[in-house]
């Protein structure tokens, strides 16, 4: 008898403190906009692998926005379709802040234009919070090829093999503008993400690739590949003397970007307040080393500017894939 | 070779700090591998923020840990819970669950940890030696000889089923049929995914065979009489035998050999290693007809064979900085916070991290085993919780574990689905083996397929031109027609009956 | 009950069960007959899906290629299967005992439909006390103790150690 009572009071005790304990069912929640973040924890949603260079950016910008607003800050991984899986949630979560995403700019200009209608998100759905940084792609080939500059691709002879990343992405559509607008023949050889093209590269299995600066500037460094173009719109300060292709006069200026986003309708105070403390992040020492080790170019603007950015950039790659006859998506 | 920096780097393992990390890391890894659908990535992925605080070496220690004893508590489950974690914990399931279920789960259990020690260490004295030679050999590894790779590997998939032949071939089609949901890679046109947004990136490995194996097992044994889970008698013994070793030890070796090189290769290393070790134990043997049953061999052999691979799918990392699997790809996030970017270079700049890590493996492997000594006679004992009881809690660790893999609950759906499915399998007599290896290698096989038709232009003779798939593709008309041929011969020896 | 009664009787349920076994009804010809015309409904379906993708040519495959041979070997191996379907016997007739299974399914059916709602707690509670009490004939004390037992260990590991953003209510 006894024994059951101890039972039930420490069954009871149980679910007294798990009770205060919160759970993560949250609707609606009545914090003040005015007194975001109140205590509440924040969860960032990236929609690709850990691991991955979006992952690790927002793993990053948690740490530091963590200290800045005082809340916990965690990253949850909601990978599927390049992001669209896990903007699809974001959508559907209370617009009070206390729910973010680390879009990627592909998403938002380059995936649209390789699906059907209407099967990516589209950002006038969203709030954007700030802009985060870019990443540059670059052309490469395996050093013992022989090939180190565009010339070398025309005078090749055959059809050029170039690797991507995948279907709709930056990696794809930058070599695809190029070879356009260079009249080089040439075949797509699809892989599934940065890694295995580049060992494709280097293994010489496909001519040349084009891949994110950070995946590729160690063996450019080792001289195990050389670059050829870089679709930045400037040259860029890790590789000072490669071109960028619009430099060698192709209109392909391609790059991967980052935001942060938040469900459609969050009150403009908590938009600033975010805004605010996302700003000290990026001036962080850490988060500025952060950006060089992994050759990241900082794209610090408010989210208007962004929006606009992003537009301009799916507008403008409509346009010219049009105009060259190119297809991103399916081939039927 | 220069021997001081690999001197070097046992002097950097056997701190105390490092030792400590190293035994924090095997055992997260062992926990993290006994939770099905939770991986090691995704654990690595949490811990992330902890790296930040400790040096770039313990950290890699650490996670390397995590890695490699996650591939023996998939073990675990596979033997004592027919429920495969990892793609690599499949083939363990065949004789490994068998075993369990005539009491002998000690010495499966047993077995599989002698072989992982051994397979491990094999890897890793393999890997300082030829580390940078085998490297630029995965490099010539094409689209090419992956077809060639994943066409043996679906072969061998029918080979190994201990069922009927017909209904392995019938499940193994149907395990390629799942692999074509989702997105085509070539044209991103949606395959077979009726409009869902959660089926455009194709399933997941982990709720299939969850489902398969686990759900569908419990659901049969509901099925039998009232009861949860066919009760084994009771536990034999909790330890292999000499009699067992012995019998393994050529598995053992053979499976150490497969592994590493294979491990080697991005993508599919460990999964194929685990078939390939098994499919040539079954072919070497005298009596095939034991595996499925309950052969010691057939754990040693897939056991070694993924913990060999394991090891070696380091090598591309640390020598050309590309990572080989999705938890390679987190680590090589944790040294990139660390400002540390792996590349061929590594060793050269960084050599105490290259062989701070390298050694601690010798370690782990050896940490891993001696837990393995109590935790084994730990582990059998939960067979010894009444089936009722234990079956439940099984079901939920799978739901729960399900919504791991993805943090979404379309994934529970999967698996739930999936254990109807594998129900009806059972009652229908067809294994589930063949159909989730066939899931995996499916994809490998028709991308490999595709790109490599793009790269000869349409023209197949390419497979045989190059040397390295020429070979494959030769070995694989030897194994295809090999049964045939011996058959042949044998039926020529005989003595006509006078 | 003393450890060595325990043991005998453990043994004896074993015996039994065994035997039970070894008597499972295998499935009659109709059945298999079924069986093998749903794999080859299955190999039809494919090949349906393959040619509305687009099978385009051995030169240039099509995303319906793959598909397609997929298809034409399961319709294959579905007619060799239907042509045993007199001989086979490895497939397993549904008893009543069968209806046990649809109840199993049900409580994960269940589970995964309340569990956005109101967190994985309360109906991981409620299968636990289906399946020990009324599939399991456990004892209301048992049940009790196991099933809070379970849910709290859950929640330690997935919730409160590893931080899975599982919905929870607690």
């Amino acid at each position: 008898m006894a024994r059951t009572r101890t039972w039930i009071s420490s069954a009871l005790a149980a679910s007294l403190l798990l009770t205060a304990c919160g759970g993560n069912l949250g609707s609606g929640s009545d914090d003040e906009a005015a007194d975001f973040p109140d205590g509440k924890a924040i969860t960032v949603y990236v929609g690709q692998d850990p691991g991955g260079s979006t992952d690790l950016i927002a793993r990053a910008l948690a740490e530091e926005v963590k200290n800045e607003l005082d809340v916990a800050v965690t990253v949850e991984n909601k990978p599927g379709a390049n992001g669209a899986l896990a903007a699809q949630e974001l959508a559907g979560k209370t617009a009070d802040g206390h729910t973010l995403m680390i879009y990627n700019g592909s998403l938002a200009y380059i995936t649209p234009l390789a699906v059907p209608e209407g099967e990516a998100p589209d950002i006038a759905d969203y709030d954007i919070v700030t802009g985060i940084s870019q990443d540059d792609y670059v052309l490469v080939a395996a050093a013992d090829s022989g090939l180190k500059t565009m010339d070398d691709l025309k005078g090749l002879g055959k059809a050029v093999k170039f690797g991507t990343t995948g279907v709709g992405t930056g990696s794809q559509l930058s070599q695809e503008l190029l070879f356009a607008q260079a009249g080089i023949e040439s075949t797509a050889v699809p892989f599934d993400g940065g890694s295995p093209t580049l060992t494709a590269v280097l293994g010489g299995q496909v001519d040349v690739g084009s891949i994110q600066l950070g995946e590729a500037v160690e063996q450019i460094e080792a001289g195990e590949l050389t670059p050829i173009v870089t679709f930045a719109s400037e040259r860029v300060s890790y590789l000072p003397d490669t071109p960028t292709a619009v430099e060698a006069g192709y209109d392909a200026p391609v790059q991967q970007s980052r935001a942060v986003f938040a469900p459609k309708g969050t009150p403009t105070e908590v938009i600033d307040t975010l805004a605010d403390a996302f700003g000290k992040a990026f001036g962080a020492e850490s988060y500025q080393k952060f950006n060089e080790d992994n050759q990241l170019t900082p794209n610090e603007v408010d989210g208007e500017a962004l929006r606009q950015q992003w537009t301009e950039n799916l507008d403008s790659y409509r346009t010219v894939t049009e105009e060259h006859q190119i297809d991103l998506g399916g081939d039927q | 070779m220069d021997l001081a920096p690999v001197i070097d780097g046992f002097g950097v393992v056997l701190e105390p700090v490092n030792l400590l990390y190293c035994l924090i890391g095997v055992v997260i890894g062992m926990l993290v591998g006994v939770l099905p659908g939770l991986g090691p990535a995704a654990t690595i992925a949490i811990l992330l923020p902890i790296t930040f605080e400790i040096e770039a070496v313990s950290a890699v220690i650490m996670l390397a840990g995590i890695f490699y004893g996650a591939q023996y508590g998939g073990t675990i489950t596979s033997v004592l819970l027919r429920l495969p974690g990892e793609a690599s914990s499949v083939v363990t399931v065949f004789d490994g669950h068998a075993l369990a279920r005539q009491g002998r789960a000690g010495t499966a259990l047993g077995i599989a940890a002698i072989g992982s020690f051994v397979g491990g260490t094999v890897s890793v004295i393999a890997l300082s030696f030829l580390a940078p030679l085998v490297a630029s050999f995965a490099l010539d590894f094409g689209p090419p000889e992956y077809t060639a790779l994943a066409l043996l590997g679906i072969l061998l998939v029918s080979t190994i089923s201990s069922g009927s032949r017909l209904k392995a071939l019938i499940a193994a089609g149907l395990g390629l049929l799942l692999a074509v949901v989702g997105r085509d890679a070539f044209t991103g046109t949606e395959r077979f995914t009726f409009g869902s947004l959660d089926l455009a990136d194709g399933l997941d490995f982990v709720p299939i065979a969850m489902g398969l194996f686990g759900l569908g097992e419990i659901l049969h044994n509901l099925e039998q009489r009232h009861r949860a889970i066919h009760a084994p008698t009771e536990i034999h013994d909790v330890w292999p035998s000499r009699q067992d070793l012995k019998q393994s030890s050529g598995a053992i070796g053979r499976g150490s050999v497969l592994g590493f090189f294979l491990g080697i290769l991005p993508g599919g290393g460990a999964v194929m290693a685990s078939l390939a070790a098994y499919a040539v134990e079954k072919r070497r043997s005298q009596h095939p007809e034991r595996f499925g049953q309950g052969a010691v061999e057939g754990v040693a052999a897939p056991e070694t064979a993924n913990n060999a691979a394991a090891t070696s799918s380091f090598i591309p990392l640390l020598t050309l900085g590309i990572p080989a699997n999705a938890t390679m790809a987190v680590i090589f996030g944790a040294l990139l916070i660390q400002g540390i970017r792996p590349g061929p270079q590594l060793v050269e700049q960084n050599p105490e991290l290259f062989w701070g890590v390298v050694n601690s493996m010798y370690i782990g492997n050896v940490l891993l085993l001696i837990m393995s000594i109590p935790l084994v006679g730990l582990f059998v004992r939960i067979l010894r919780v009444r089936p009722a009881v234990l079956a439940p809690i099984t079901v939920l660790i799978t739901l729960i574990g399900a919504y791991t893999v993805n943090n979404s609950v379309f994934d529970i759906i999967l698996v739930i689905a999936f254990g109807a499915l594998g129900y009806l399998m059972k009652k229908a007599g067809f294994d589930p083996g063949p159909l989730v290896l066939a899931f995996v290698l499916g994809a490998l096989l028709e991308e490999s397929l595709r790109r490599s038709l793009l790269l000869f232009d349409g023209d197949p003779t390419g497979f045989l031109t190059r040397p390295i798939s020429g070979v494959l593709f030769l070995a694989l008309v030897i194994v295809a027609f090999l049964p045939a041929i011996r058959s042949l011969l044998s039926a020529r020896e005989k003595e006509p009956v006078g | 009950m003393t450890d060595a009664r325990r043991e005998s009787l453990h043994d004896l349920e074993n015996a039994i069960h065994q035997i039970e076994d070894e008597e499972r009804t295998p499935a009659g010809p109709t059945t298999n007959l079924v069986l093998a015309l749903a794999v080859v409904a299955l190999g039809l379906a494919a090949l349906a899906g393959a040619l509305s993708l687009g099978i385009g040519t051995p030169e240039r495959p099509g995303s319906g290629t793959w598909p397609l041979l997929i298809g034409i070997g399961l319709v294959g191996l579905g007619i060799a299967l239907a042509l045993r379907f007199r001989q086979d016997s490895d497939a397993e007739a549904f008893t009543r005992n069968s209806a046990v299974v649809a109840a199993g399914l049900g409580t994960m059916i269940v589970f995964v439909a309340v569990i956005e709602t109101i967190g994985f707690e309360l109906p991981s509670l409620a299968l636990m006390l289906v399946w020990l009490r009324f599939f399991g004939h456990e004892s209301w004390r048992s049940t009790a103790i196991v099933s809070v037992g379970a849910v709290v260990a859950f929640y330690l590991i997935f919730v409160a150690a590893l931080a899975v953003p599982i919905p929870h209510l607690f």
